[in-house]
Order: structure tokens, then C-alpha cells, then sequence
């Protein structure tokens, strides 16, 4: 046999070793690996949508908004074992999803993943995004997060920041909501008013379930004005009545879907779950206001809201803005035209708002945001807003507010393990 | 070549005539297979029970075709996972060792004692670190039977008889405990073993040859519970040249198991449903095939390259129908397949060297790749039956889509090792063993981890006249941990904008810092020879385990459940005592004995901070020193540890005499002081219905788990707490070999008539069956990790060598 000459192998033990990582590294088949993943647009805007998904389930699931909302003021009954808990206030009950509600770990995954989508966008390069996606990727994750810290201020009061320079201290709910503001502010300067499709042409389709500049505006003049900053709400809010604006305004609703965490109605507004007691509806609405039948289905014991669209929840409707505007003016001191706002806003009431006195206009304000905005889950913070808590929901007194009976109690899991505690009301 | 002395050729000579007993010296233990008692179950691992110290072999099910556990001082935070198994080698190629989920059939059950010529038990770290993270927990090497010089040799051998429960006492059996009825049909009257075997061998110039098949079935002691297995198989060794050898081992084995018992599963079917509980159809299929090839060239004498390559493949595949008589209404079906392979390569440079005639050395340089994939796939459905189907549809036709449930996940992992390990020897008297490896692998962004160890072996006798030889060894080994993080995973949220835009975000973020677990293992021997026939072996080991892999669970507001860490640190160490007796060898009469004995001591001994929020949680009440294989209970409301599944010492001890042309032999298997906590049947309260209190009843004990899920959490009670310690007789035989002057007129070399029993006796005071029939130390009531009873069996067979 001839002799073997071993140095023909080097180059094999060579190439052997050269490839030896590339051998030890296996992408898997049935998972996606975060590292490299994000390298195109389109994969860009899934940790996007991710972030409204999340919104989704932290709003969606156990009808949550609504159970924070109107649910939770008794003007709008949820075909749910648990709402009967809700609407007594006896929200420490043992019950496992008012232990869900009064846990507020879905608003951080919000904010997890708004947190995530910056990153990705400041990492990705020109050739990845474009101008304009990576303004709108950013502004849409700053507006996700301010939306998510307002609920979280709203429904808790103080809370723990989840952002990277703070994370953990807590936020009193001034600091929190005026976290918030600063988001939605940075927001409203980058988004569009309207988004493109994928053909590159502007989408009302689109725009209505993401984040666009009219939604971010509204959203931050609903954050100015639980600070009581009337100004500053209508600074931003006159943006939406320039030219600029013409025919650009769209809302924004979140678009229903499966979501493959766990389980949300798909049609959180169906009237076989979410009514109104018909006395309720007379109490709220006239017998003579027109706009009724526009709002609600009415039979013999029960009203349910009509629904122009089941996928879609609205969140910021355009039927806000002369509110918020109102509002904003009403509180710089500009009665007259606050007055007139709110006609406009009112259109179909039987009530006559033209001569409506200084003293009334907080309560003709209150009623019309819970005549207008009902199933957008607004109305139990516009009571704490206004200060109306314990007039409006007879189980809770002024004193029992006052200890902080107005916001969520905090679940077992949202306490475990750090230095949070009940507020007074519900640590009794 | 040439300039190597001439001196150096004859010493390289002498060196490679004495490799067969440089391989005997570095084995630590060896069984020859021919000389133990065997098992009439499937699984190889019931023939080694109770004849190696420090092995244990827990006979926790009585199902044919199911493995027992394993364990060859082996631990993890997890004592049930399958990580803490030995790695099991067939002539040096790495097999799959642990039973697939998909149909729970035994590895060690494809081929037949029969086959295998002797086993390797490798414990000391000193030969383990050479298989840096693949044997943290020992190593078993099975050396198949080849063939030997001479024409051609027919071994053949057959056997029957019998499984059995006698006298079967159903208050003690925890699987049909409560219903009588299924138990007096589904226990029967016992059912068949049979198997046999051909073996075709001869060996010359050329090289050698064995090749044969076997056949194993086993009834089953559990009604409609049969496990079969049938394999093939070629051992060929091939001298292609003086210098240059082909091996080739070929096993291709195919197992099924039929399973049809809805209790063979758990309680929670609504039962007694139907008198003996059987289901359908439950047949669970395995193709096994292992193949290697190996090259051996001796480029020039005393320095060769050898190359073994292996393939261990097992295709797994279950089919269950459940009749509506049992779904009311529903029929249900479900089909599942997992395909494992394994494939290795080993490659390495081989240096024998004489330095003098007093000192020698053996030097390895290897290369070895290794890789796993394996790939699952599953589908299930069930549709209502239709309007005037019978209950006993036998033929499912479709599932209705909505109502289908597929799966499939698949996994690789590829780990590459050098490694070099080196021996020298000065004279009879000392020898010492050097391994260093390092082993790179997929799982980890920093891939590479480093094995070294040091050991010795020196003996007395020479020099000081002391029969006595002392060793000692010293490294560190490795265990993966699994899975694989260290690039974090992304999760599809879901759907939005009518289903066409898809959310996704991160499940759980990189673990850059993963690695393996570190295992340094430390170990002391003494061999006594107190006469030429009578040694004691005492060997002490002490192991310790350091940074396993574990999810730490974050609080709610940082927006990912948990991330991944390392940490928590255990040691296991013990004793383990061989004692080895021939008392008497004459021609006419032979006796000779092994008792072994372990006792071990595992304990926890640092946990990761705040470990209540890991996925080690249940591991929270231990404090530092507690055995890692504590049970853990509640009582009035606080974990406490009421016990420990490990036994303080257990071990085998055999006898085998011969006299004239007749032997026996016995093998028993001990185990003392094990805890076995048994579940209640009746205890089991929903926490909201009994108002936080617990026990519900004074009869019962104060202990309780803690059960169901977030939204019904219940207690289920404990019955008892008791010893499980026992002496069964494992094995036991009787045989006739035929007379000298027979053999020789019928041309034979020899016939072999035997009785063999297994389980025949078990002496415990454990109130239930059989003292391991648990996994956990906990026989469940759900029957979770809970096993049937073990049965006894008896067969009668012939073994002919022509």
C-alpha cells in the first residue's frame, strides 16, 4: 500500500476548524430568534403592531376598558359573571379575573414593547427604513407608550416607571401623566396624518386603527387636561383646525383579532354582552334627544349601542375634539367660546347650551362626554377628573375618595415581591 | 519512519500486544454478560440490577417494554430528568439512551443480552472528562460479541414461560386501587414471555464475523399491555490490510407496545366507565437503527489513526383511538411521530511509546462531532359520532378541520470536542491518566468549555508487598443546559387589521452568559486483595454541580415573563463498597459471590437568590445541606420536607455454584430507607370549597400538596409516609449443561437447559405492591410518574452452541 501523506490533510483540518462555528450555530426551524431579526421594514412594523396587540389584550381582555369605564360607573351593563363585583366596587373580591383587571402588568407589556420598537428603529439603518417609517414607527411607539402610562396613572394613580433611566421608582400620578404628555407631545411631531399603504398611497383604512397625528393630538389633550392644563390642550388641539388638517383628520380604534396569548371577545361591543339598562338610558338621554337612535338599538328593557364596525374599538373618536376643545378654552377662561363649542359638540341634545351659565358648564360638559364618548371606557376617569366620584357612584363616599377609592386596587401579582402596597381605601 | 530506532519497533510491539491489557486495566469495572444472570425483561438494564456498586436500577413499572430508571451516580436539580442518566455507548458510539415521550419504549430493549460480550461501567472522572459535557453522570459502554477464529459457530437459544402477580392484594395496588372489577379482569391470569435467538459467527485471516437475529415478546402482566421487539444484526470486522482494519456493527431492532388501558394513563377519564377500562386502540411503533463503521490504520507501529463513526436512529410513532362509549358521544384520535437520530464522529491519533522497559506510554489525540435532531410531529381530533354510528366505529375517516390540533417542533444540537488523553505507566506499579477535552456546542454564545482531570493508579504489592491498590482522580466534567437562549426568542402576539398584519414581540431576551453546568468530581479507591480469590473494593466519590440553567420569573412590570440565568450548586458523594468471592473452584464444584453495596448523600448546597421566583421555586424550602431529592409538602399552611426519595444505601448480591454439570444462581437487589409518600384517593379538596383548611376529615394526615391550577387550586392529601426499603430477588436460574460425552456425539459444543426467574420474591414492609413504583418518591393518585405492579416471571429455555 503506498504511504499516506499526512500533509494532504491539512487544508481539511483547516477548513474543518474554520467552520466549526458556523457548524455550532443552528437556526431553529420552529422558533424565530430575536438576534438579526429585524432587519427589513415589514419586520420593523410586526414589533409595531405587536405594541397595539398588547394594547389589545391589556384593554380587550375581561372587557377591561369598560370594566375601568362606564362599567365600572353602572352606565353600561357586561354580560360577565364578574361585572356584578364591579359595579358594587367590591373589587378585591376573590375572583380571578377582577384579580386580572387589578393587574397591571398588560399596560407594561405595552410599554415593553413601545420600549423595544424605539430601540429597533434607532438601531436600524437608512437602507432599512425610510424618513418617513422611521417617524412613524417612533412616533407610534411614543403615542402607545403615553397612552399606556395615562391608563396606568388613571386607573392606579402612582405607579412604577418602567423606563430605562427610572425604572421601578415610582411615578407619582402627576409625574406619570406628565411622562405621558412628554411622549405624546414628541408623538404628535412625528406621525402623519395619514399612513401609506403598501402601494405608497395614503390609507383612511390604516390610519383609523394606528396611530396618527389627529389620534396623538387628541391624546394629548386628554393628558393636558387631566393636569387641568387648558392652554396647553388647545395649543395642540387648534393644529387639528388648520388647514394643514383639511380632510385629514382620522380617529383611531383598535382593530379586533385573534390574539395568540389568551383569549378576548373579537367582538368586544356586541350587543348580546354590552347594553344599557333602558332607565339608565333615559336617565342619561332624554326620551326627545335625537341623538338616541343614533347611538343605541332601543327595545322594551334594554338599550345596546349600534356598532357601525364589530372588528373595530374606538379609543379617540373625532366626536371628542369640539369636547376637548371646549374644554380647553373653558378652562383658559374663555367662557363665550367654550359656549359655543359645546353647542357645536351637542348637536341633537334636547338641552340648550347657548345660555348656559359659568357655574353650569362643568356638569353640561360632564354629561355630554357621557352622552357622546359612552363605550370608549372614559367615563369613570372623567369623574375623578371632575371630582365627581362619590356623587355619581353611591357606594363610594367623599372620604372613601379621598383614601383612594377612585382607582384599581393592585393584584397580589403586582405587589409580590417589591415595596408596593395597597393605597389606605383598599389595604381596610 | 525510518530513522525511528529499531529499538523503538520492538518496544512498539511489545506495547501494542499489551493493549488488551492496558484496556482492561482502564476499564473500572467490567461485567462479561455470559457470566450473569439475565433478565427475562426486555430491557438490558434489568440484567446489570444489583451487580455493579453504585448503579441503581429502579424497577419502578411492571409494563412490558418500559425502562427502568437508570442512574450511575448521577444528580441534577431535577433528580427525574433524564440528564441525570449515564451515557450509554455500544463498542464506544454514543446511543440514544432515554425512551421517546411518544411512545415510552425502552432503547436498552433493542437488542438481547445475548448479543453483548461485556460492559464498561466507567464512574471515575479521570476516564469521564475525556467525554467532556456527554457523561456528566458516568458512562456504560456495551462491547458487543464478535466473531471468533474458526469456521463457522451457531449459537442458538430459545425461551418460554410465564409473567405473573400472585395473590395480587388490590388495596395495595395503587393503579386499580379503586376499581375491583377492572382489576380482576385487566390482571388476568398472566400472560406469555418468549424469545429467541441466533447468533452465526466465524473469524480468520480475513478478519471476523457474527451476525444474527432475535426475537422478544412479552404479554404483558396488564391486559392488551404487550411489548414485542425483533432486530438484525452484523458485528464484522474486516482486514483490509496488515495494517489497515474495517469494523462494522449494524442493529436494526423494531419494538411495539400496545397500551389500551385508560388507567395505564391517569384517573381522569370518568371512570369505572366500562368493566376493564380498556381503550380502543393504543399501538405505539419503533424503528431503531444504530450503525457504525470503524477505520483503524497503523501508519507506522505504535502510531495509528482510527476513525468511528456512528448513526443511532429511532423513529417513534403512536396511534390512539378512543371510542365513544368512553368520550360520550365523541370518538377522539390522535397520531404522533418523534424521529430522533443521533450521529457521531470520532476520529483520533493514537502514540504508544516505550520510554524504557519500565516506563510506557499511551497517548490519544481525538476530534469528535456530534450531533441530535430531532424532529416531532402530531396531529389530533375528535368528532362527535353521527346520527345512527355505532360505538364501536372501528375506522376513523377524518377529523373535521376545526376540530384538528397539529404540531411539530424539531431540534438540533451539534457539539464538537478535542481532546487528548494520555496514560503512563512505570512498570506494574503506577499508572497515571491525564484527559483534557474541550467540547464546543450550539447551545451556548460562548461555545467552548474546557475538562481536565488527573488521576492515578498505584499498587502496593510490588514494592511495599501490601496486596493493596490505591487510586485517586481529580476534574471536572460537564452537563448541557438546555434549551437554547442565548439569542432570545420572538412570540407571535397576533392578528390585527383584519388578520393581515401579524404582532410580534419578544418572548424572553438573550442569554449571552449561558453555559454548560460544571460537574468536579473527586474520587478515592482502595482494592484489597485479601487472598488471590477474594477482593474488596471500597471506592469513595464526591461531585459537585454548579450553575444549572433556570428561568427567573420578572415582576409585572417588566413587560417579558421571565429571563434566563445560571446558578444553584449541589454535591453528591458517597461510598461504595465491591466485595468479589471465589470460595471454592474445583472441577467438580464451583461458588463464587458479589455483594455490592452504595451509599450515597446528595445535598443542596447553594440555591440562586430569592429562588421562590425561578423556575427552581420547588426547590424553595430546602435550606443548605437538605438532600436535593427531599420530597416537599405542606403542612397548616408552610412547605416543610417530609421526606427523601433516594435510599440511604442499596446495592446486589449474587451467588452463582456450580456443580458438575449443573449450576444456579441468584442475584438479589436491596435498597434501604427510601421514602415513598403515597397520595390519597379520597383527600382531594378545591381550596375554595374547604375554606383554606386542610386536613377536611381528622383522619387524615396533616401533609398535604398543593395542586390544580391558578383558577382551582386543591390540596390533595397524603395517605402515607413509609419506609421503601427491600430485598427482591431480581434474578434467579437454574441450569443443566449437557454432559461432555453427549456433546460430543451429537456435535455439539454445548446445550444449555435453564429455568430463570425474575422478581420471583420481595421481602418490604411497604404496605403497597411494589416499594418503586414511583418515579418522585410520590405514587400518585393521578398515577402520574407512577407505575403498574412489577410481575414475577418464569421461563424455561435451551441455549445450543454447535
Amino acid at each position: 500500500m503506498k504511504r499516506l501523506k499526512l500533509w494532504r490533510f491539512v487544508p481539511v483540518i483547516v477548513l474543518a476548524f474554520i467552520s466549526c462555528n458556523d457548524y455550532l450555530t443552528v437556526d431553529p426551524d420552529n422558533s424565530t430568534v430575536t438576534e438579526g431579526y429585524y432587519n427589513a421594514s415589514q419586520r420593523i412594523e410586526q414589533a409595531v403592531i405587536g405594541t397595539y396587540v398588547d394594547l389589545r389584550r391589556a384593554l380587550v381582555s375581561n372587557h377591561a376598558w369598560l370594566m375601568y369605564g362606564e362599567a365600572r360607573a353602572g352606565d353600561l351593563a357586561v354580560a360577565a359573571d364578574f361585572s356584578s363585583y364591579v359595579v358594587s366596587q367590591k373589587l378585591t373580591a376573590d375572583n380571578f379575573e377582577l384579580k386580572a383587571l387589578s393587574d397591571w402588568g398588560y399596560f407594561y407589556d405595552v410599554i415593553k414593547s413601545a420600549n423595544d420598537v424605539l430601540d429597533i428603529v434607532e438601531e436600524a439603518d437608512g437602507e432599512t427604513l425610510t424618513d418617513y417609517q422611521h417617524n412613524l414607527y417612533k412616533g407610534e411607539a411614543l403615542a402607545l407608550k403615553s397612552l399606556a402610562y395615562f391608563y396606568l396613572a388613571r386607573i392606579w394613580g402612582e405607579i412604577p416607571s418602567a423606563e430605562r433611566a427610572d425604572f421601578g421608582q415610582r411615578l407619582s400620578g402627576t409625574a406619570a401623566v406628565d411622562k405621558a404628555a412628554g411622549f405624546a407631545r414628541e408623538s404628535v411631531a412625528l406621525l402623519p396624518w395619514l399612513l401609506l399603504n403598501d402601494d405608497g398611497i395614503e390609507s383612511a383604512a390604516l390610519s383609523a386603527i394606528r396611530f396618527n397625528k389627529t389620534a396623538a393630538t387628541l391624546l394629548l389633550a386628554q393628558i393636558e387636561l387631566w393636569s387641568g392644563k387648558g392652554q396647553e390642550a388647545y395649543t395642540a388641539l387648534i393644529q387639528l383646525y388648520s388647514d394643514n388638517a383639511d380632510g385629514k383628520l382620522s380617529a383611531f380604534a383598535l382593530s379586533m383579532g385573534a390574539d395568540r396569548r389568551t383569549v378576548i371577545p373579537q367582538t368586544p361591543l356586541n350587543a348580546s354582552v354590552v347594553s344599557m339598562p333602558v332607565t339608565t338610558l333615559n336617565s342619561i338621554y332624554p326620551q326627545e334627544d335625537q341623538r338616541r337612535s343614533r347611538l343605541f338599538s332601543i327595545s322594551q328593557t334594554q338599550a345596546t349601542l349600534i356598532v357601525r364596525d364589530q372588528t373595530l374599538l374606538p379609543l379617540l373618536k373625532l366626536d371628542e375634539l369640539d369636547l376637548l376643545l371646549a374644554e380647553a378654552v373653558w378652562r383658559s377662561g374663555r367662557m363665550d367660546e367654550a359656549r359655543e363649542l359645546l353647542v357645536k359638540a351637542a348637536d341633537g341634545a334636547v338641552e340648550d347650551y347657548s345660555e348656559l351659565a359659568g357655574s353650569d358648564f362643568e356638569d353640561a360638559l360632564l354629561l355630554e362626554r357621557q352622552r357622546i364618548l359612552v363605550g370608549t371606557g372614559q367615563r369613570f376617569f372623567d369623574l375623578i377628573r371632575f371630582g365627581k366620584v362619590s356623587q355619581y357612584v353611591p357606594a363610594l363616599s367623599a372620604d372613601d375618595v379621598a383614601n383612594g377609592a377612585g382607582y384599581w386596587p393592585l393584584s397580589p401579582q403586582s405587589i409580590r415581591g417589591n415595596s408596593w402596597n395597597q393605597n389606605s381605601f383598599w389595604s381596610r | 519512519m525510518k530513522q525511528l530506532s529499531k529499538y523503538f519497533w520492538k518496544s512498539a510491539r511489545v506495547l501494542l500486544a499489551s493493549s488488551v491489557w492496558m484496556t482492561q486495566v482502564y476499564a473500572q469495572e467490567e461485567l462479561i454478560i455470559d457470566s450473569l444472570i439475565q433478565s427475562n425483561r426486555a430491557g438490558f438494564e434489568n440484567t446489570l440490577q444489583g451487580n455493579v456498586a453504585g448503579l441503581r436500577i429502579k424497577s419502578w413499572s411492571g409494563t412490558a417494554g418500559v425502562q427502568s430508571t437508570i442512574n450511575l451516580r448521577g444528580l441534577s436539580l431535577d433528580p427525574t430528568h433524564d440528564a441525570t442518566q449515564p451515557l450509554v455507548l455500544i463498542n464506544g458510539v454514543p446511543i440514544i439512551v432515554n425512551p421517546s415521550p411518544v411512545t415510552g419504549i425502552n432503547p436498552l430493549s433493542y437488542f438481547s443480552p445475548d448479543q453483548i460480550e461485556r460492559v464498561e461501567i466507567i464512574k471515575s472522572i479521570d476516564r469521564l472528562a475525556a467525554y467532556g459535557v456527554q457523561a456528566p453522570n458516568g458512562a456504560i459502554n456495551l462491547i458487543m460479541k464478535e466473531g471468533k477464529t474458526g469456521p463457522l459457530h451457531v449459537r442458538a437459544s430459545a425461551s418460554v414461560g410465564i409473567n405473573f402477580l400472585s395473590d395480587i392484594d388490590y388495596r395495595k395496588d395503587a393503579f386499580y386501587g379503586f376499581n375491583t372489577i377492572a382489576r380482576r379482569v385487566t390482571y388476568g391470569q398472566g400472560a406469555a414471555i418468549h424469545e429467541q435467538n441466533i447468533l452465526v459467527d466465524g473469524g480468520g485471516d480475513f478478519g471476523s464475523y457474527l451476525f444474527g437475529l432475535n426475537n422478544h415478546q412479552d404479554g404483558g402482566v396488564v391486559k392488551s399491555s404487550s411489548f414485542g421487539r425483533q432486530s438484525l444484526f452484523l458485528n464484522a470486522k474486516y482486514n483490509i490490510s496488515p495494517r489497515l482494519t474495517a469494523r462494522f456493527y449494524n442493529n436494526l431492532a423494531l419494538a411495539s407496545r400496545e397500551g389500551r388501558y385508560a388507567g395505564e394513563y391517569n384517573r381522569e377519564l370518568l371512570l369505572p366507565v366500562i368493566g376493564d377500562e380498556s381503550f380502543f386502540m393504543d399501538k405505539k411503533r419503533n424503528v431503531a437503527f444504530l450503525s457504525s463503521i470503524g477505520l483503524r490504520y497503523e501508519l507506522a507501529s505504535g502510531l495509528t489513526v482510527s476513525t468511528l463513526a456512528g448513526l443511532s436512529y429511532e423513529g417513534a410513532g403512536r396511534d390512539v383511538y378512543v371510542p365513544s362509549n368512553i368520550l360520550k358521544g365523541s370518538i377522539f384520535a390522535s397520531s404522533e411521530a418523534l424521529k430522533r437520530q443521533l450521529i457521531s464522529i470520532n476520529t483520533s491519533l493514537n502514540y504508544q511509546h516505550e520510554f524504557s522497559s519500565d516506563w510506557k506510554m499511551d497517548v490519544k489525540l481525538g476530534h469528535e462531532l456530534r450531533t441530535t435532531d430531532n424532529r416531532l410531529t402530531s396531529v389530533d381530533g375528535s368528532r362527535s359520532l353521527e346520527s345512527g354510528g355505532s360505538n364501536y366505529v372501528k375506522v376513523v375517516t377524518g377529523y373535521n378541520a376545526n376540530q384538528t390540533e397539529a404540531l411539530s417542533d424539531h431540534e438540533i444540537e451539534r457539539i464538537i470536542g478535542l481532546y487528548g488523553v494520555g496514560k503512563w505507566s512505570y512498570k506494574d506499579d503506577l499508572q497515571l491518566n491525564l484527559a483534557l477535552r474541550t467540547d464546543g456546542s450550539s447551545r451556548y454564545r460562548q461555545k467552548w468549555g474546557f475538562y481536565p482531570a488527573l488521576g492515578f493508579v498505584y499498587k502496593l504489592a510490588n514494592r511495599l508487598k501490601i496486596p493493596v491498590t490505591v487510586s485517586a482522580s481529580a476534574g471536572k466534567s460537564g452537563m448541557l443546559n438546555r434549551p437554547e437562549v442565548y439569542r432570545g426568542e420572538l412570540v407571535g402576539k397576533g392578528d390585527y387589521f383584519s388578520g393581515n398584519e401579524l404582532g410580534v414581540g419578544q418572548l424572553y431576551a438573550a442569554f449571552h452568559d449561558a453555559k454548560s453546568v460544571d460537574v468536579y468530581q473527586v474520587d478515592a479507591g482502595v482494592l484489597f486483595g485479601l487472598t488471590p480469590s477474594l477482593t474488596l473494593a471500597l471506592d469513595y466519590f464526591h461531585k459537585t454541580y454548579s450553575d444549572f440553567a433556570y428561568r427567573r420569573y420578572l415582576s409585572n412590570i417588566h413587560g417579558l415573563d421571565y429571563r434566563y440565568e445560571t446558578g444553584g450548586k449541589i454535591s453528591l458523594s458517597g461510598f461504595e463498597v465491591t466485595l468479589n468471592g471465589k470460595w471454592v473452584r474445583t472441577e467438580q464444584f464451583s461458588w463464587s459471590s458479589n455483594l455490592n453495596m452504595a451509599a450515597f448523600n446528595n445535598k443542596m448546597k447553594e440555591l440562586p437568590a430569592d429562588v421562590a421566583a425561578t423556575s427552581f421555586s420547588y426547590l424553595a424550602t430546602l435550606v443548605k445541606g437538605d438532600p436535593v431529592t427531599s420530597v416537599i409538602a405542606y403542612e397548616s399552611g408552610s412547605a416543610k420536607v417530609i421526606g427523601n426519595s433516594e435510599p440511604r444505601l442499596f446495592g446486589g448480591f449474587s451467588n452463582i455454584l456450580q456443580y458438575k454439570d449443573f449450576s444456579a444462581g441468584f442475584t438479589l437487589a436491596f435498597s434501604s430507607a427510601a421514602d415513598v409518600i403515597a397520595a390519597s384517593l379520597a383527600s382531594r379538596y378545591a381550596i375554595a370549597a374547604v375554606g383554606d383548611q386542610f386536613p377536611g376529615k381528622s383522619s387524615e394526615t396533616p401533609y398535604y400538596f398543593l395542586e390544580g391550577d391558578e383558577r382551582t387550586a386543591v390540596y390533595q392529601g397524603i395517605r402515607t409516609i413509609e419506609n421503601g426499603s427491600f430485598i427482591r430477588l431480581s434474578k434467579v436460574e437454574v441450569a443443566y449443561h449437557l454432559g461432555d460425552n453427549l456433546k460430543k456425539s451429537l456435535s455439539i459444543s454445548d446445550l444449555k437447559l435453564f429455568l430463570r426467574g425474575d422478581n420471583l420474591v420481595m421481602l418490604s414492609r411497604y404496605s403497597g405492591i411494589n416499594p418503586e413504583e414511583n418515579l418522585t418518591g410520590i405514587r400518585k393518585a393521578d398515577l402520574s410518574l407512577t407505575g403498574t405492579p412489577l410481575p414475577a416471571s418464569v421461563v424455561l429455555g435451551l441455549k445450543l452452541v454447535f
